[in-house]
């Protein structure tokens, strides 16, 4: 029964942080081709387009949070597991323990900052707070805020997931773009 | 305790952490909350604090370049570039004892200066390199020391994630650190190139292979739709920042447009392979910045602990001279170079060494060569060095080991260092073009 609902929510979080990763991924192209388009317009035309500034700062935010949840799914945040290895192969029980105590942080810490960013966005929600020059332009505050809430959140959400089910398998070097079993 | 205890102790406690398997961005980020918590006793500051440098600390324009510059490089990779480069190169260095390691050297060169990360590099030429270097009776250790050590090159000539972010860390302009790796890059690969020489008239045994008499020389034609595509990208790219033309932000886009266009153009990207190189570019994003952001909160801990100014104090205050510091700079990356990727090295050490190196007025924007330098060595020692893992598991040959590679790439990081010793000495060759 209780491992039913946790593999449905597993299903559930890893759809999201697919959703979340194919929207970042847009961000990733959008900002290419606003940049291409400013450049372009700035050399051909003398005519640079207004908030290029802002946007970028606006999209590198977006990208790293929308991604997160993903990177976490996929167990790519940057680690160094040589010694974890080390141990998985004289002591795998051990190994596995220490994984989970470390998932559990992890999974703490992201709850934590997802905590603490969750007033800012109800905040600049109500307020209607923008960035930017007044005039020239302006961009709201809040998908910002709720981008960063949200994918804290689901990386949380997936830490806890990998201590419950520990699973958490050990690999050199993950690539797993290029894998296309990859589940 | 004092400030500067728990400073001192939260900095031993992160490397415990991150040598015992616990995420970097983690583990910088939960030791670097709870110290200030204690430093100041106060747990809303602390919160306060994490929201601030995760909040403000990824919206940082300059950022841009990473995303940029890393689709860039996987499109280059895809396109096949890096292999053109490779067969041009290994014509012109057939006839010499060791040629096509120098080849593989001066290929990984050029193909660094379209792309920013030594993975690529190294997994790139892996695939076709070693394949060849082994046919022609190489010895495997050689063959695959070769790729290792010159996949360094990626991360040391511009475009380089690693760079990028010292810039971010140093407040240093991206430009001005990109043009200052392009002098010391060209050396390393010199320096190679000379090492191999060297190999191959005393080490015979070391490098094995045969000469190849019936070299087949490519027409005019054929070399020029082989190296113009790269040349291109790099004209654009470097020209573009050199001129003041673009940022570096704008380069790294007008660079992936170009590399595009040419993959398209040469029918070597499929809608799969666009999407899969977006992907990886987000995941590879997400993970940098995250490190960067923890890194910001455990910057401001050390500073609020007054750590960086207490090690200035007491290497200044006991007149240690120029080399002294620099040797225990360059001793301690390479001890976190053990187990620690680069990136995490320069965020990491940079924060605790920034105002000691100001106080000796050194220009930061050569510290920062050094410093990625020095870190880079890391991705060729054992037990985990980050290069020698990508061979290993892109060559997928059972004669090899891993062994092998670390072996083959320890000559190549002793010249690393020698150059390093160079760059320390001589900061002209990182100035001269900024």
């Amino acid at each position: 029964m209780l491992k039913s609902a946790v593999s449905g929510l597993s299903r559930i979080a890893n759809t999201l942080a697919i959703a979340m990763n194919a929207l970042g991924t847009l961000v990733v192209l959008g900002l290419v081709v606003i940049l291409n388009v400013d450049v372009i317009a700035r050399g051909a035309f003398s005519a640079p387009i207004k908030g290029t500034y802002e946007m970028v700062q606006f999209s590198v935010v977006l990208i790293v949070f929308l991604q997160l949840a993903d990177v976490v799914r996929v167990d790519r945040l940057t680690r160094s597991d040589g010694f974890l290895n080390v141990i998985h192969n004289r002591k795998p029980g051990l190994a596995a323990n220490m994984r989970r105590i470390i998932n559990a942080v992890s999974c703490i810490f992201m709850g934590l900052i997802a905590y603490i960013t969750f007033p800012e966005v109800l905040h600049m929600w109500n307020t209607q707070d923008y960035f930017g020059v007044p005039g020239l332009f302006t961009l709201p505050w809040w998908p910002v805020k709720l981008v960063i809430t949200l994918g804290t959140s689901l990386a949380c959400l997936i830490f806890a997931i990998k201590v419950i089910t520990a699973q958490d398998r050990p690999e050199l070097v993950r690539t797993p773009e290029h894998d296309e079993t990859s589940t | 305790m004092t400030p500067i205890e728990i400073g001192l102790i939260s900095v031993i406690a992160i490397v415990f952490l991150i040598y015992s398997g616990v995420y970097i961005p983690v583990a910088l980020g939960v030791v670097s909350f709870i110290s200030i918590w204690l430093m100041r006793d106060n747990f809303t500051l602390a919160l306060n604090l994490l929201k601030v440098a995760v909040g403000d600390s990824a919206m940082e324009y300059t950022f841009a370049t990473i995303p940029l510059f890393t689709f860039m490089g996987l499109i280059v990779s895809k396109a096949g570039l890096g292999r053109d480069i490779y067969e041009v190169m290994t014509m012109r260095f057939r006839k010499v004892k060791g040629g096509i390691g120098m080849g593989t050297v001066g290929a990984n060169a050029v193909f660094a200066a379209v792309t920013g990360s030594s993975i690529a590099s190294a997994s790139v030429f892996t695939k076709v390199s070693v394949p060849q270097m082994l046919a022609q009776k190489y010895n495997p250790r050689f063959a695959v020391g070769v790729v290792a050590g010159s996949s360094v090159l990626g991360m040391i000539i511009p475009p380089s994630a690693m760079l990028i972010i010292y810039s971010f860390v140093a407040e240093q302009s991206v430009g001005d650190m990109f043009l200052a790796g392009v002098i010391p890059g060209v050396m390393l690969a010199f320096a190679y190139v000379i090492a191999i020489w060297f190999m191959g008239r005393f080490t015979p045994g070391f490098v094995g292979g045969r000469v190849v008499d019936d070299s087949e020389w490519m027409s005019k034609r054929e070399v020029a739709s082989k190296t113009l595509p790269t040349l291109l990208l790099i004209t654009l790219v470097l020209g573009g920042i050199y001129t003041g033309w673009m940022t570096a932000v704008e380069a790294g886009a007008a660079g992936a447009l170009l590399a595009l266009i040419i993959a398209v153009v040469r029918k070597s990207m499929t809608p799969k392979a666009f999407w899969d190189a977006l992907l990886e570019t987000g995941h590879i994003t997400a993970a940098i910045l995250f490190l960067i952001t923890a890194a910001s909160i455990y910057s401001r801990m050390l500073g609020l602990a007054g750590l960086p100014n207490q090690l200035e104090d007491m290497l200044v205050g006991n007149q240690a001279n120029f080399w002294t510091i620099m040797l225990l700079y360059v001793l301690l990356m390479l001890f976190l170079g053990t187990l620690l990727d680069t990136a995490s090295i320069i965020l990491i050490v940079v924060p605790l060494f920034l105002p000691l190196a100001e106080a000796l007025d050194m220009s930061l924007i050569w510290f920062g060569i050094i410093t990625v330098v020095g870190a880079e060595i890391g991705l060729l020692t054992p037990p985990l060095g980050i290069s020698c893992f990508v061979i290993k598991s892109t060559i997928d040959d059972d004669r090899i080991s891993l062994k092998d590679v670390f072996m083959g790439a320890l000559p190549f990081a002793f010249v690393m260092l020698i150059v390093l010793f160079i760059l320390i000495e001589f900061p002209i060759l990182s100035l001269a073009l900024v």
